[in-house]
């Protein structure tokens, strides 16, 4: 019987043409801007790694001078190469891996393209395995490799064909700057959603892939200028082996442990390194070091801006008028054939099959503005993407938001129509039948 | 005019009445709210960076790496931009205003750690950056040629201690005062902060960042090429030679180090338009949320007013045959419209008010001004008025002889 309803839902559209149009209109308008504010906030709001989230750690160290005022800012979420290289050769939890922004420019050996600059990392070995990077040839460096600072390089697969086309990007070499190196491994389009392991706030730095992966140590030991933030509160030496020995923060640390349970005694590990650094005349302010994983972290440095949350307010907002109207507009198209529903009723439906068949036609609104709120959707994400570099990458929708949308609009239409579908069984066929 | 009448119409047809009144009362409370976000947020992006013509300052960043006397290529550079016809100015500087990136510092006026201190963007000025710019100084001097000095990362030798820095961070630096040439301030609270005079006040200099708040306006200004291969070239065009300098920067700065990459040419207008992208982006979302919603709601109050003009048919044919005029058909509809938006809107003030408090707590969103809401007031009773006009009008038309036909 649902499927008759239904059925005859979606005949009854062609009557009143004009209130029919609005009302599919009115919910289109509605889901489209709703879900596609909700999708960015969605996106903005995953977890890029959830397989092991709460087991990547991140960390924040506390190396103010003693005298510095500024207490109420937020610690960065950068540490000095110190507090890095020590956490390193400490080598708690299972990988581990230090980071800092990397650039340069790249030395096509191809004809017909040109010099270009490229943004990278300089990491660890570890990191691969710890992000889940996925591999399309070749694999990460060794660790061997990193102690001996070796110049190898892991690039993204764009950059590969950029720079070798469509031959095996392995072995061959790299040139960025006055430097060679061999790349052992090409990742697959792998873009983290946000890419939380280098982002901080609001900076735009976040937004684009990395192509050029290198060894921390080669890095360092090549002097490679910082891409990204550097705060110095107190003097360093002149150059690079001069910002290694300050207490400039400049790098980010990522940690992964075994499991979970181990971030207690992590902490524990933290807590004494601070300590241990006190001692050595470091660190002289108290202890305000924090550990993070990965979904703390990206609440932390506020993925989610307020213009984002602005906008999905009044996106829904937007929608709840949307809603009214359609409920308003409902009344009428069902008022209008009050007649029918008295001889309906006279010739024997019941109140429930009256019910029944007037919220089937809600639905089928419901279904058909769907499809176009889902059209508009995209559209909208297009057009925000297109205004919005930093949203760019935020503005993709996937299918559990796409089933979420179509849900959306159909569940809004059979909820706009409940108010107008009980009036329309409360007429009293006697009435009805006398006044034709 | 009775009102009696139209209340008791309104009773027998209230869920219709309630819909209306409530779809009023949620559009006006957004769209007054959005009005006030619409309006903060372009009044931030249209604020004066102190660059005179933003569309004829050019600026290049070519990435220079022959690392080798950087000084002298630098200088090559220069003498290469500034023969282009059409070039009124150059200079190269670390970092440019709302091009996003650059360098920062915290200056104070006494060298002990509790004294307030205020992070500023540092500008480099490799030789006549007030002129290229077009800033304007409204105290003391700007730099001599012969006043800027190299600086070699390498071997870090101190900038210069007399320096340029813009009204807005003198006045936070020195509270009270009017003249600031001659005072001395230091780049940090710590006793080893390097010492500083003010040779100069500019009226008005953006930073790179252009931060929402106060501090977009401090910055301060060393005579200095700070020698990295990550400068700023920046030229000043004459009128009307935007277009052939553009062409011709890009050529001369290819020409002194073939191959060279550059992150892209932008006049500071264009850095504007990219800085500020976001909230013109915010803006236009929300003024086409604000149109969409007065069609949506306009629509409503048409739909709803044809409805009851259908069902009241017989009682307009009537009451035309009992001598009623057009006009006061006409006038009952508008009546009982103004009857019904102004409930909403009583409403609407409140959920504006109400919707207005959590955005302030929850988001950065400014108070909501009372124009505003007035202005949202006023719209949403034309609004009203306009779309119950066509149905009204329908109604008018009407003919007394309905009354007599099928009873």
């Amino acid at each position: 019987m649902l499927g008759y309803y239904l059925q005859l839902g979606f005949r009854n559209l062609r009557r009143s043409p004009v209130l029919t149009a609005l009302i599919i209109l009115t919910l289109a308008v509605g889901v489209a801007a709703s879900m596609s504010t909700l999708t960015v906030l969605y996106m903005m709001s995953g977890d890029p790694i959830p397989q092991k989230s709460s087991r990547l750690l991140t960390l924040k160290l506390d190396n103010y001078p003693l005298d510095f005022n500024d207490t109420d800012e937020k610690l960065p979420g950068i540490l000095t190469w110190t507090d890095v290289r020590n956490l390193r050769e400490d080598a708690k939890g299972l990988r581990r891996t230090g980071l800092y922004g990397i650039s340069g420019i790249v030395y096509p050996n191809k004809e017909g393209v040109k010099n270009f600059f490229a943004d990278g990392v300089a990491v660890d070995a570890d990191f691969f395995a710890m992000m889940d990077a996925p591999f399309i040839a070749g694999g990460a460096w060794t660790a061997a490799e990193d102690r001996s600072e070796a110049r190898v390089a892991v690039i993204a697969a764009p950059l590969a064909e950029k720079l070798f086309g469509k031959e095996s990007a392995i072995g061959r070499n790299l040139r960025m700057d006055s430097e060679e190196f061999r790349v052992v491994g090409v990742l697959h389009d792998w873009k983290p959603t946000p890419k939380f392991y280098r982002m901080d706030g609001n900076s735009s730095a976040g937004s684009d892939a990395d192509d050029i992966f290198i060894p921390l140590s080669t890095a360092l030991a090549a002097h490679r200028d910082v891409s990204g933030n550097t705060s110095c509160y107190s003097n360093a030496d002149p150059g690079f082996e001069g910002l290694m020995r300050s207490e400039c923060i400049w790098l980010r640390y990522w940690v992964e442990l075994g499991s979970e349970a181990e971030r207690a005694e992590y902490r524990d590990y933290l807590s004494a390194y601070v300590q241990r650094q006190k001692q050595l005349g470091r660190l002289p302010r108290p202890d305000k070091s924090a550990l993070y994983n990965v979904r703390e972290w990206l609440q932390e440095i506020e993925v989610v801006d307020d213009d984002t949350r602005l906008q999905t307010w009044l996106a829904f907002g937007f929608l709840s008028v949307c809603l009214v109207n359609t409920i308003g507009l409902l009344l009428a198209k069902f008022t209008a054939r009050t007649a029918e529903i008295g001889v309906r009723r006279a010739l024997g439906a019941t109140r429930s099959q009256i019910f029944l068949q007037y919220l089937s036609e809600a639905a089928a609104l419901g279904l058909v503005g769907s499809i176009i709120g889902v059209a508009g959707a995209f559209g909208m994400l297009h057009l925000l993407a297109k205004q919005s570099p930093n949203l760019e990458q935020y503005a993709r929708m996937d299918p559990t938001m796409l089933a979420t949308t179509v849900l959306l609009s159909v569940l809004a239409a059979v909820i706009a129509g409940l108010l107008p579908t009980l009036r329309a069984t409360q007429v009293v066929p006697a009435l009805q039948l006398k006044s034709q | 005019m009775e009102i009696r009448p139209i209340l008791s119409a309104l009773r027998h047809n209230l869920t219709g009445a309630l819909l209306i009144a409530t779809q009023v009362a949620l559009t006006l409370a957004i769209i007054s709210n959005s009005a006030s976000v619409i309006r903060e947020r372009l009044a931030v992006s249209q604020r004066d960076s102190g660059v005179d013509a933003e569309s004829r300052i050019l600026t290049q960043r070519p990435i220079l790496f022959s690392q080798i006397d950087l000084a002298n290529l630098i200088q090559t550079d220069l003498d290469a931009l500034r023969a282009i016809p059409g070039v009124e100015s150059v200079t190269v500087t670390n970092q440019v205003p709302m091009g996003r990136s650059g360098w920062s510092s915290t200056f104070a006026t006494e060298r002990v750690p509790t004294a307030p201190n205020q992070s500023a963007g540092l500008y480099f000025d490799g030789g006549r950056l007030l002129e290229t710019f077009g800033l304007k100084l409204v105290e003391g001097r700007g730099f001599r040629d012969d006043e800027i000095v190299n600086i070699d990362p390498k071997v870090q030798n101190p900038p210069p201690t007399g320096v340029l820095l813009t009204r807005r961070l003198a006045e936070a630096l020195f509270p009270g005062q009017s003249q600031f040439v001659g005072r001395v301030f230091y780049q940090g609270n710590t006793p080893d902060s390097e010492e500083l005079r003010v040779i100069g006040v500019i009226e008005r200099f953006t930073t790179p960042w252009a931060q929402t708040g106060p501090g977009n306006e401090y910055a301060v200004v060393f005579p200095a090429r700070y020698l990295n291969p990550f400068n700023h070239y920046v030229v000043r065009a004459a009128p009307g030679a935007e277009a052939q300098v553009r062409k011709a920067m890009e050529e001369a700065l290819e020409k002194n180090e073939p191959g060279r990459v550059s992150n892209g040419q932008y006049s500071i207008q264009e850095m504007r338009d990219r800085r500020y992208r976001g909230e013109r982006a915010l803006a236009w979302l929300l003024v086409s949320v604000t149109v969409f919603l007065l069609g949506v709601t306009a629509s409503g109050i048409v739909g709803m007013a044809s409805l009851w003009v259908n069902l009241r048919r017989k009682q307009i044919g009537v009451r035309r045959a009992l001598g009623a005029t057009r006009g006061d058909i006409v006038r009952y509809f508008l009546t009982e419209n103004l009857i019904i938006t102004s409930a909403g809107i009583a409403v609407g003030v409140l959920a504006a008010w109400g919707l207005n408090g959590v955005l302030m707590s929850e988001l950065s969103v400014p108070r909501l001004p009372l124009d505003y809401l007035l202005s949202g007031v006023l719209l949403m009773l034309l609004l009203g008025v306009v779309a119950v006009l066509g149905p009204a009008l329908r109604a008018a038309k009407l003919s007394p002889a309905l009354a007599t036909r099928s009873v």
